[in-house]
């Protein structure tokens, strides 16, 4: 008996707490900035209390993974209640939001910022092919390969590891597995990792030029027969990286290919320890995909004055740089990063440096206009790789099968192609 | 013959505490061990000369992290009281009373765990905002007793079978009306395993993520608040955000393990 009343007053007494606690929230003055990026623990406290600091408001920063992200932004909005007043995502999960109003029209801050100098092509990315700004670019990143100094000697003779080709990553790969008896090179293609950024942005391109368009062209076929055989000297734990911080500084791997964010504890912690450099090039130049995160304003915003002078602190030139020194994603405006970097965001951005000002690079935009169906998009490719490189299955099958969903996801969304495939007139063709 | 018996015995015996005590130990390690400690092979037996609460500090430091604690509690404290008030009742007409329909109400309760929670998450904030209860630990407590009743009925209903109906009949016969038979005569026999049922629906709340990260923007759990940090964390964060999160569970278990056990004891007569 005595325990349940225990129990009961236990549950009343929390219930009377919980009630008192209701209304004070509602209260508050506050610029709620809810994020996508910059989530981890080091980062978020760095931004709480060092790039918001010369912000004269208050700010509640909160962070959130995207899946609860669309969730709430969507949430809101229905039922007609905001409480975010600044939204800071990836591209891709904003232009998901655009579609279903849930982003209001911010020209009025993109003429404010106009002196800042963000580059007019990121700016057009920002307005979703609508004409109207719907996301102020925030920061952006890109992805690199980080290599352990103990995998230098086995580079295959004559290679330039700032300018290597996939040719040359295979035979690094196999040197490292016969000498060192392990494979040693790594992918995230976890479940939360990004590989199929690198397919998109990176694998693609580099061999057909194109990533929509070329889908099952023949040089499609032979990348994915190529790439299958580079596999052989990639550690089978690739499938369960998410981040390939951990497994470089625990030595699983010596070589790694990941989202500059994704590998940057590694590179903070031991710049003594890797070498960075571009991703390797192809016969059709050396792909890679800038990552643009922005800043929007969810249409009913509760703080919008709030939020106008956040986005202007945050795309101050000072605060890009601080939040490159401190978190490693690159300012969108004109600003000149100091000398004097920790020796781990150097290594980044001399990597970032080296891909932007390749002789044959080859940038690939981010999937525009796939609104919502962004996920589906990713799929393709991935589902692609895991069919072909994991499981073995014949590759002009697999991508014959792939290019009809591929197809179906690009008419449905009615998008015209991004470069480096070739404009189209309206939804972007597979052929 | 004897010895070799005590032996497998108390082989199994140390082969089930280490299952349960080795990760607990090795999060242990990582949550003291700094950051150099992580990567450290062969581990120690104590973290040694990288001995560090720098993890654990910076955790306890996060503005919030107390506040979310205290929401954790309360959620945590009014799913387990609702789902034992809704719950046992239904175990006992489950357990008691014949009625139509009774093996459809009992597939019934269990469809409440068939939608997952990331389909059912859109419509479900938006009538959450809609009523108010959006941001507040009641409203995730309400969610955490949804996913909690079915078990508490289930578990409750077996718990009620396993006490003899004779029992309560002859309380009937010496006058006990049905209530004072079920107060005086069933409740004290089904206390432990209710109060385990209580834990269950205290460890679900505890635990549970997606509904209580959705459903709070300023009043996170301890959980949803941790997590969503954590899983991108460096590995020593991580390891020093699992031992918070792992500590409370098992003290409360501790501290009420005399009724786990006396309802094994009922389950096994």
């Amino acid at each position: 008996m005595n325990a349940i009343s225990r129990l009961t007053v236990a549950g009343l007494a929390g219930l009377a707490a919980a009630l008192a606690f209701v209304p004070a929230y509602a209260q508050q003055q506050d610029v709620v900035f809810l994020s996508t990026q910059l989530r981890p623990i080091e980062e978020a406290q760095k931004v709480r209390e060092v790039i918001l600091k010369g912000f004269p408001g208050k700010v509640t920063y909160l962070v959130e993974e995207p899946p609860q992200f669309d969730v709430r932004m969507r949430a809101e909005g229905q039922a007609g209640r905001r409480t975010v007043s600044l939204a800071g995502a990836l591209h891709g999960e904003l232009s998901a939001l655009q579609p279903s109003g849930d982003l209001q029209a911010i020209d009025d801050i993109a003429a404010k910022v106009k002196d800042r100098g963000i580059p007019a092509n990121l700016m057009e990315l920002g307005r979703f092919g609508t004409g109207k700004q719907v996301y102020i670019p925030w920061m952006q990143a890109t992805y690199i390969m980080v290599a352990n100094k103990k995998a230098l000697q086995y580079l295959p003779p004559g290679a330039d590891i700032d300018s290597l080709t996939y040719d040359q990553l295979e035979a690094w790969g196999k040197a490292m597995t016969d000498k060192a008896g392990k494979r040693l090179i790594g992918f995230p293609a976890g479940p939360k990792g990004l590989m199929p950024r690198f397919f998109e942005g990176y694998l693609y391109p580099s061999f057909t030029g194109g990533v929509v368009t070329t889908f099952r062209s023949p040089e499609a076929e032979q990348m994915w027969t190529k790439f299958a055989a580079l596999w052989k000297y990639v550690t089978p734990n690739s499938t369960s990286y998410d981040f390939m911080q951990e497994p470089l500084m625990g030595e699983e791997v010596w070589v790694a290919f990941d989202h500059v964010a994704r590998v940057k504890e590694a590179l903070v912690q031991m710049p003594q320890d890797f070498v960075t450099f571009p991703a390797p090039a192809g016969p059709k130049g050396r792909g890679y995909m800038p990552v643009i995160a922005g800043l929007a304003i969810p249409t009913g915003a509760p703080n919008r004055d709030g939020a106008v002078a956040l986005i202007e602190h945050l795309t101050k030139p000072q605060t890009q740089i601080v939040t490159a020194a401190e978190v490693g994603f690159f300012p969108v405006v004109k600003a000149e990063l100091p000398a004097d970097l920790s020796p781990g965001i150097k290594l980044i951005a001399s990597a970032v440096a080296k891909t932007q000002n390749a002789p044959d690079a080859l940038p690939a935009l981010l999937p525009v206009g796939l609104a919502d169906k962004g996920g589906e998009f990713n799929k393709v490719y991935f589902d692609a790789f895991q069919r072909i490189v994991l499981r073995g299955e014949p590759v002009k099958e697999v991508l014959e099968a792939q290019a009809g969903v591929l197809k179906g996801i690009m008419e449905a969304t009615k998008a015209p192609c991004w470069a480096p495939d070739k404009p189209s007139q309206g939804a972007c063709p597979v052929q | 013959m004897k010895t070799v018996r005590r032996l497998v015995y108390a082989t199994g015996v140390v082969a089930l505490c280490a299952w349960v005590l080795v990760p607990i130990y090795f999060i242990t390690l990582g949550a003291f061990g700094g950051r150099a400690g992580v990567f450290k092979w062969p581990k120690g037996v104590l973290p040694g000369e990288t001995f560090s609460f720098a993890a654990m500090d910076t955790f306890l430091r996060i503005e919030g992290v107390a506040h979310a604690a205290f929401n954790s509690v309360i959620a945590a404290s009014i799913c387990m009281a609702l789902s034992i008030a809704l719950g046992a009742p239904a175990g006992y007409a489950l357990a008691r009373y014949s009625f139509p329909g009774q093996n459809l109400y009992r597939l019934l309760i269990l469809l409440t765990r068939a939608f997952p929670l990331a389909i059912l998450a859109l419509p479900l904030t938006v009538i959450f905002i809609r009523v108010g209860l959006y941001d507040t630990p009641v409203g995730v407590a309400l969610i955490h007793t949804a996913l909690a009743l079915p078990f508490a009925a289930l578990i409750s209903s077996s718990l009620f079978m396993g006490i003899p109906r004779e029992l309560e009949e002859a309380a009937w016969v010496f006058g006990c009306s049905r209530v004072q038979a079920f107060r005086k005569i069933v409740l004290p026999l089904a206390l432990p395993g209710i109060a385990a049922t209580a834990i269950f629906a205290f460890v679900i709340s505890w635990n549970e993520v997606f509904a209580a990260s959705i459903l709070t923007v300023r009043e996170r759990t301890l959980t949803a608040y941790l997590l969503t940090v954590l899983s991108e964390s460096p590995l020593h964060f991580r390891f020093a955000g699992g031992f918070l999160l792992i500590v409370p569970s098992i003290a409360f278990i501790f501290a009420v393990r005399k009724y786990l056990f006396a309802m094994w004891g009922i389950a096994n007569r």
